[in-house]
């Protein structure tokens, strides 16, 4: 009983400062963050890559994902949408299973929206055709409403004029934006970034980052995995920490820029500048 | 013409010698010319001093016209077949389920390492073998043999060329469709075939090119193929020039046409060329 109470004020307080989040979270009479990573351990062969991680994205959180590289952060990531099986722990989206072994993992990966780095778009579909297509085979909307949406989602990362348009005539800005409309198609509750700059120009970064900067403000729940400090700092409600395959620290953005708690995150830091 | 191309430049390899960089083409060209004038010249000779044109017109129809016919319906029936079966060899290919895979390869080992024409006489002698002696209710064996054994060893091949092109897909493609909460086969079809259907096509239409010359070991099974025509006709009127130049022109009347068939259907399944319209 004590144990329980104990849990519910932690988790009342991680997501405090969130208010509006913590206010829906009442609202719809629960109290469990959106996406819980539950003490997983991940292992590719012998390499033990993810370490009995746990972490909380409440609802309408901006959880960003940094460490060097190896340090399992992008599998993390690809962990939450089943991209890769995890060895021991749980993933909970909205307090249901996505790593136990019956869980229908189609119906819950549409409401887990995934950007990847290298865009991936169909490189046989037009752009409309890329954001038309799940929504219409998945979800079963008939074409014209499909397009409909699809044409709007493109409005509104900025691409209108580039609807017919191949993935190849596209600037690897405009292709991400793109996949961004198109993981957007799906409704997700949530949406995953994993490096989704890395690839690009670097004048490029910006229009990119100004969608997910947009989608935040909506209040869209976002797992980012990214190496632009910036953005974490500036967009981010929290900043985690991963190296080693564990997290290692934990916290608001301008506590963790300017005063990391760890040794790790001061070393990270300094590394950086 | 040389200070042209050796200007302000040493030794680059051009200067000496007979064959170099710079005659190259010339020696090519000349190479050419020596080869057309030849070939034009033997063909000239055949067609005027060897080719019996009464003969030639005697044959024409119906013999020459039916065999053309025999293989083109054993063409179309055995590229659909072998296609289709094909497909399916290759996604067995690629499945992430050891046995179905193992069972993949060990068809395309089998069916890959013997001849054909060692696959033919297992069907066509070999099958009906299984019956007692008159009792195998097929009469007329050669056909369905014949597409039989084409399909099965065609689809090895296709079956190769599919998971060739599905390995050539980058695995961001596969991901990408499945985390939008499409199943395998609605990400297999709708997103990772149809590019790997253009990445094979180049390999597809060189088997399927195959498959009709291939059409020619139907002779061994007594399929009235064209070289059952060239071996009748020679055998009636000891001629041998009359019977080869239809029987080439007979080949290559579905041969080349089915290679310009290729290069559209690539051209058509290229993304690029099709958003530039």
């Amino acid at each position: 009983m004590s144990d329980s109470a104990e849990r519910t004020e932690s988790e009342s307080a991680s997501t405090e400062r969130d208010g509006q989040s913590a206010e829906s979270a009442r609202a719809a009479g629960t109290e469990r963050p959106l996406l819980e990573f539950d003490e997983i351990d991940k292992y590719f062969g012998e390499t033990h890559v993810l370490k009995n991680v746990s972490l909380d994205v409440p609802d309408g959180e901006v959880c960003v994902v940094i460490g060097p590289s190896g340090s399992g952060k992008s599998t993390l990531l690809r962990c939450a949408n089943r991209l890769e099986e995890i060895q021991s722990g749980e993933i909970r989206l909205d307090g249901q299973s996505i790593s136990a072994k019956d869980a229908d993992i189609n119906r819950l990966r549409q409401r887990i929206g995934m950007v990847f780095q290298s865009f991936n778009l169909f490189p046989h579909k037009t752009a409309l055709e890329n954001v038309a297509l799940a929504p219409r085979k998945v979800k079963g909307m008939p074409k014209e409403k499909a397009n409909e949406r699809a044409a709007d989602l493109l409005d509104r990362v900025g691409l209108s004029k580039q609807k017919g348009s191949y993935p190849n005539q596209l600037s690897g800005g405009q292709q991400q934006r793109v996949a961004i409309a198109r993981a957007l198609a799906m409704d997700p509750k949530v949406m995953l970034f994993d490096e989704v700059t890395s690839a690009l120009d670097p004048e490029l970064v910006g229009e990119v980052l100004g969608t997910m900067r947009d989608l935040a403000d909506e209040g869209m729940t976002m797992m980012v995995v990214t190496h632009e400090m910036g953005f974490a700092r500036e967009v981010g409600d929290r900043i985690v920490l991963m190296a080693d395959g564990e997290i290692v620290e934990s916290g608001e953005p301008k506590q963790f820029f300017e005063n990391p708690e760890t040794e790790r995150g001061k070393r990270f830091l300094s590394r950086l500048l | 013409m040389a200070e042209t191309y050796s200007d302000g430049t040493t030794t680059d390899g051009t200067g000496e010698g007979f064959l170099n960089d710079r005659t190259l083409k010339w020696v090519g060209v000349a190479g050419s010319a020596l080869f057309t004038l030849v070939i034009a010249a033997f063909l000239a000779y055949i067609v005027v001093v060897q080719v019996n044109f009464a003969l030639l017109v005697e044959v024409f129809q119906p013999q020459f016209v039916d065999a053309l016919y025999t293989v083109l319906t054993v063409v179309v029936v055995g590229s659909v077949l072998s296609v289709t079966a094909g497909v399916i060899v290759g996604l067995a290919r690629v499945s992430k389920t050891t046995f179905t895979r193992s069972v993949a390869k060990g068809y395309i080992e089998f069916f890959r390492g013997t001849p054909l024409l060692f696959q033919l006489a297992v069907v066509f002698f070999g099958i009906p073998a299984l019956w007692p002696s008159g009792q195998f209710p097929f009469q007329n064996f050669a056909y369905p043999a014949a597409i039989i054994g084409l399909t099965l060893n065609h689809a090895a091949y296709i079956g190769e060329a599919i998971r060739g092109g599905i390995e050539s897909v980058p695995d961001g493609q596969m991901e990408a469709a499945r985390s939008l909460g499409m199943s395998y086969i609605q990400s297999m079809r709708e997103v990772v075939l149809p590019q790997a259907w253009r990445n094979a096509l180049a390999a597809i239409g060189n088997d399927q090119v195959i498959l009709v010359k291939d059409t020619s070991l139907l002779t061994f099974i007594a399929v009235p193929e064209l070289i059952s025509f060239f071996r009748n006709v020679n055998s009636t009127n000891f001629d041998a020039w009359t019977p080869l130049l239809l029987v080439a022109i007979g080949y290559l009347a579905i041969t080349v046409p089915m290679g310009m068939l290729v290069r559209y259907l690539e051209a058509r399944a290229d993304p690029a060329g099709r958003g530039d319209r």
